[in-house]
């Protein structure tokens, strides 16, 4: 240490070859000195933003990083997740538009979100029977299929989902007579469903499970010579990741409180997987840091002075989409990944 | 042929009956019985292409077979399924090294000791009995330092030895090793040589394939001659090497 | 029989075929007119994903990756034709003219042409010039290149006028070639040299007069600017595989690098062309063609035809190519087995770059004929680029004929499909179809060997 402090270039030798710890400080003092920007108001829209991207990152990573599975269908589960939420609590006293009416339920938020999850993950079981056999790039392909068929299916059902129009005035939680109608509130609230998520993921990646998947994520046929059913884990996976995912689109449909299909189009999917793979495979807290490079990179070219702010969306899948190539050149794992592509 | 017990149930463990597989218009496997003795180390030789792998492939469920009927320790099976292997008492390794290459040597060994059925599996974390055990075979093997690296960065002869390690770890009767010398320096050659005399001397049941006709002669009990899928001959080394067709079929005259 | 039952995958499979044969069936004997229309309607749009599904399948049958910038392509073609043609076919309505764009393309066509001239000449002439020489002239001629490309971009009003030197020169050179092929397969080597001179001297008038032609006909923009678009394209595609891809396969362990780097490259261009164009769905300007013709009670529109014959006449060119040259053997030599060819002496690089090269072009000639067809939009490319992928996996994934037979029934399938179901389902409807025949048919309708 005392070594450290005489010779400062030491430890810049020591730490200039680690990426991870570099990509850790840049980003986390990036959030900070937004933050300090910006103010609390914005820090907790961004926070919220933030934790919903992670959830579904951190559950998309279970499927692409520790199974080795590209899925780019994610969103869709996102969206059953939405729908499910958007469909059971949506208030009844809301003026309906003439041309497309549902019925409301106005259910409560906390038993919405029960069934946003095991809808999603019913889905996967059959979408997953189905996508077991493929692999590589047909799988690929055929999770881009889930995606196009989901939105399809979004904008196309009217009598269910409104289609274009949307559905409005989603339902912000409430229990037993305390609502999370502030931001802050529902801030705290999505961040212990992270944590949650997060901690239900270490648990299953740390387990013998976790270490099974990745032994058939290098080889599914070696790993079935020592016994294990291979289909069976692999959709286990799937629709443990896809729970989550519908977890985070329940969260997603209170907190917006209106969506539309073009909330899970194929390319948001596109993007979630970029953040996957920027923040690195097959690491939790890689997926954390995906998600916050991402929110920060929207919100930081905000703030640039030649940029109109219409283009914000699209410059931030222009970085992206570089920076996906970049990585695939130089560092096909992401930043802080585990599993090399 | 030696002659059989009576109760040659008890005397073969490992059984075939007829089994066939294509590839193709290629019969790779053409109706081969062959039985291989409960005790002691049998060898599977012949030339290339004579379906020594394919026949490895068929007994441990990693490809379907066409046609027969396998059987294992006195169970009949005409569809081996390779997740069932372990079950039956067999395991294997591969020809061309198959390991688990982005995930640590530790992982390697722990992944095949763990529960097999889903959601135990999620709930069990590594415990202590793996632990020792998963030692106790890196250090057989020779790996135990090199625990903490990917398997991927290993050497050639690192990666042979883990593999048969890893095979070790899972606790069955009958183990096939395909081409298990291939390629070893002679340091490590004797190492393989001493962990498969420990595993038939343990009571298992130890098949491998190899060209090597010293090793053959040295290590082997038993042995099955192939040739273009078909048996050639069967028996006790001595025997079956010196006759003619064997010879025959390999100086090619 | 009881091998039938014994595999109920099959079994199914072969219900679901008789059961969609006998739906088609019935609906054609319901109303043939209508049918005929559905039909027509599926072989134009089966043509524009047959073009994709070639150009995927030449690329997948060398490198063995999808390369997903031809959903991309796809979109640069159509935007591209949009962009020369945004002055005055539309009444100026939406025009763009961005320079950052032209320069971007001026030099990718800079470097473009600098790596041909260098792989084409320099060991070639090296014993004649000195090294100094070679590289400033091929760094001027690329130089020249580019600034010409930035030209046509930024002047796409005169595009007839800019153009109609190199198309007299292309015109010069290939009826130079032309004749002196003859001429060998005809008579030998003896007295080529003569031949030639007289050759060029016909070969350059034939040029000037077929460069003033053009330069006289405005109308001719149209089609001059699908040319540059689809070479545009291609040569974003060429570069893309020599400047990234290549580096990329030296390393990578498995073909998924590729993909994701190529799903990357097509975020970036897509956003890009948003950027640029908005996201709005713009028309692109009227081709010939566009009254229908009314064939046995259905109508069907020039253009539909023209496209269908595009496909066609892209197969069979394709298809020549790859059976009949040394280019074509070399090809498929690289998808046989890679390392040997580059040992017996195949330039991989070359031969690869330029595949990429003509799927692109491929690409964005079915963008850009799709785009005549309906509107565009920046989004486009995607799902073009999906519906190929589908057709080359139905028709049998590396397999020409497969990609064009693909593309032909997926377009009539989906067509068929939107028969009682409206009209939104048609991409369900094409993923369904995937799914049932990778599940069923998982080599494809034609396999390859």
């Amino acid at each position: 240490m005392r070594e450290l402090a005489r010779n400062p270039r030491a430890a810049l030798r020591l730490t200039g070859g680690n990426i991870e710890l570099w990509a850790n400080l840049l980003v986390i003092s990036w959030a900070v000195a937004f933050m300090l920007w910006q103010g609390v108001g914005f820090a907790i829209t961004l926070g919220t933003v933030f934790a919903i991207w992670a959830i579904l990152s951190v559950s998309l990573n279970l499927v692409v990083g520790f199974s080795g599975l590209l899925s780019i269908g994610h969103i869709g589960f996102f969206g059953i997740g939405a729908y499910a939420m958007a469909i059971l609590t949506s208030d009844a006293s809301y003026e309906q538009l003439r041309t497309e009416a549902i019925p409301t339920l106005g259910w409560p938020f906390f038993a919405a979100l029960p069934v946003s999850v095991a809808l999603a993950g019913l889905v996967a079981i059959l979408v997953g029977i189905v996508f077991n056999r493929f692999r590589d790039d047909i799988y690929v392909l055929v999770s881009f299929g889930f995606a196009i068929i989901s939105f399809n299916v979004f904008l196309n059902w009217r009598a269910l989902t409104r289609g274009a129009f949307g559905i409005h005035e989603i339902s912000r939680p409430e229990i037993g007579g305390w609502a999370f109608d502030g931001d802050l509130a529902f801030l705290a609230l999505v961040v212990v469903f992270l944590a949650a998520v997060m901690l239900v993921s270490w648990f299953i990646v740390t387990s013998s499970f976790g270490r099974v998947l990745t032994a058939i994520r290098e080889d599914e046929q070696a790993a079935s010579v020592f016994g294990y059913r291979v289909t069976h884990y692999k959709l286990a996976i799937w629709v443990i990741s896809a729970m989550m995912a519908g977890l985070a689109g329940g969260l997603f449909a209170s907190w917006t409180s209106f969506i539309d299909p073009n909330s899970f189009i194929l390319l948001e999917s596109i993007l979630l997987v970029s953040i996957v793979i920027l923040g690195g495979l097959a690491t939790i807290w890689g997926s954390l840091l995906g998600a916050m490079t991402f929110v920060l990179l929207e919100e930081g070219m905000r703030f640039l002075p030649f940029l109109p702010n219409e283009y914000v969306g699209q410059a931030r899948q222009v970085v992206l989409g570089i920076l996906l190539v970049l990585l695939m050149l130089f560092r096909p794992q992401g930043l802080v990944g585990r599993f090399k592509l | 042929m030696t002659a059989a017990p009576a109760n040659s149930g008890d005397y073969y463990i490992l059984e075939t009956e007829e089994i066939s597989k294509h590839f193709g218009a290629v019969a790779a496997v053409d109706g081969l019985s062959i039985a291989i003795p409960r005790q002691g180390m049998t060898s599977i030789v012949g030339p290339n292409g004579s379906g020594k792998s394919t026949l490895v492939n068929l007994l441990s469920g990693t490809l379907p077979l066409d046609g027969g009927m396998v059987i294992i320790d006195g169970v009949g099976l005409k569809l081996v399924k390779a997740y069932e292997t372990p079950a039956h008492g067999i395991t294997r390794t591969f020809q061309e090294v198959r390991l688990f290459n982005q995930i640590t040597v530790w992982d390697n060994i722990m992944v095949v000791l763990t529960n097999r059925s889903l959601f135990p599996a999620m709930l069990e974390r590594a415990k202590p009995r793996y632990r020792e055990q998963a030692q106790r075979i890196l250090e057989n093997v020779g790996m135990w330092e090199k625990r903490d690296s990917l398997a991927m960065d290993l050497s050639y002869g690192q990666r042979k030895l883990l593999e048969i390690g890893r095979a070790l770890a899972v606790d069955v009767n009958i183990y096939l090793f395909d081409e298990p010398f291939a390629g070893l320096f002679p340091q490590m050659l004797e190492r393989v040589k001493d962990i498969m005399k420990a595993m038939r001397d343990d009571g298992r049941t130890v098949i491998f394939i190899s060209h090597n006709m010293d090793i053959v002669r040295e290590m082997s009990d038993h042995l099955i001659v192939l040739d273009s899928g078909k048996l050639l001959t069967a028996g006790e080394v001595e025997d079956a090497l010196n006759q003619e067709e064997v010879i025959a079929a390999y100086l090619g005259a | 029989m009881d091998r039938l039952l014994a595999n109920p995958g099959r079994l199914l499979a072969i219900v679901l075929t008789t059961a969609v044969v006998a739906y088609i069936g019935w609906k054609v004997i319901l109303s043939p007119e209508q049918a005929l229309q559905f039909t027509f309607n599926g072989l134009s749009v089966g043509a524009v994903y047959a073009l994709l599904a070639m150009g995927f399948t030449i690329v997948y049958s060398t490198v063995w990756f999808f390369d997903l910038y031809y959903g991309a392509a796809a979109a640069l073609g159509a935007y591209g034709v949009f962009y020369l043609r945004s002055q005055e076919a539309l009444g100026g309505q939406y025009q763009v003219n961005t320079p950052f764009v032209n320069v971007v393309f001026a030099a990718v066509v800079a470097g473009v042409v600098a790596w041909a001239l260098h792989t084409a000449f320099y060991n070639r002439l090296r014993s004649r010039f000195s090294p100094t020489v070679l590289r400033v002239g091929g760094g001027l001629l690329s130089a020249g290149a580019g600034a010409y490309t930035g030209i046509i971009l930024t002047y796409p009003k005169e595009l007839h006028v800019i153009l109609s030197p190199a198309v007299g020169l292309a015109v010069a050179l290939a009826a130079l070639w032309g004749l002196s092929l003859i001429y060998r397969r005809i008579i030998g080597n003896r007295g080529l040299r003569p031949f030639l001179w007289v050759a060029a001297l016909g070969a350059v008038i034939l040029g000037a007069y077929c460069g003033l032609l053009i330069a006289q006909a405005p109308g001719a923009k149209l089609y001059l600017s699908w040319a540059v678009s689809c070479l545009l394209a291609g040569a974003v595609g060429l570069a893309l595989y020599r400047g990234l891809y290549m580096y990329m396969r030296q390393r990578a362990r498995s073909p998924l690098v590729m993909l994701v780097a190529s799903l990357g490259i097509l975020l970036a261009i897509t956003a890009f062309t948003t950027i640029v164009f908005q996201s709005a769905p713009r028309p692109l300007p009227e081709p010939f063609g566009s009254r229908p013709w009314s064939i046995g009670g259905a109508t069907i529109k020039g253009f539909n035809v023209f496209t269908v014959g595009m496909a066609l006449a892209g197969f069979f060119g394709l298809l020549l190519l790859l059976k009949r040259t040394s280019f074509g053997r070399a090809v498929r030599a690289i998808g046989d087995d890679e390392e040997v060819s580059k040992v017996v002496g195949i330039n991989t690089t070359v031969i690869i770059a330029v595949v990429f090269f003509i799927g692109a072009v491929f690409a964005a000639m079915a963008g850009v004929l799709s785009g005549h067809d309906t509107a565009i939009q920046p989004r486009m490319g995607l799902l073009l680029l999906l519906k190929g992928w589908i057709a080359s996996v139905v028709g049998g994934i590396g397999n020409l004929y497969g990609a064009i037979i693909g593309g032909f029934i997926l377009g009539v399938v989906e067509q068929f499909g939107i028969w009682d179901l409206a009209g939104e389902w048609k991409d369900v409807i094409s993923f369904v179809v995937l799914i049932l025949f990778l599940s069923f048919w998982p080599l494809g309708l034609l396999p390859r060997k």
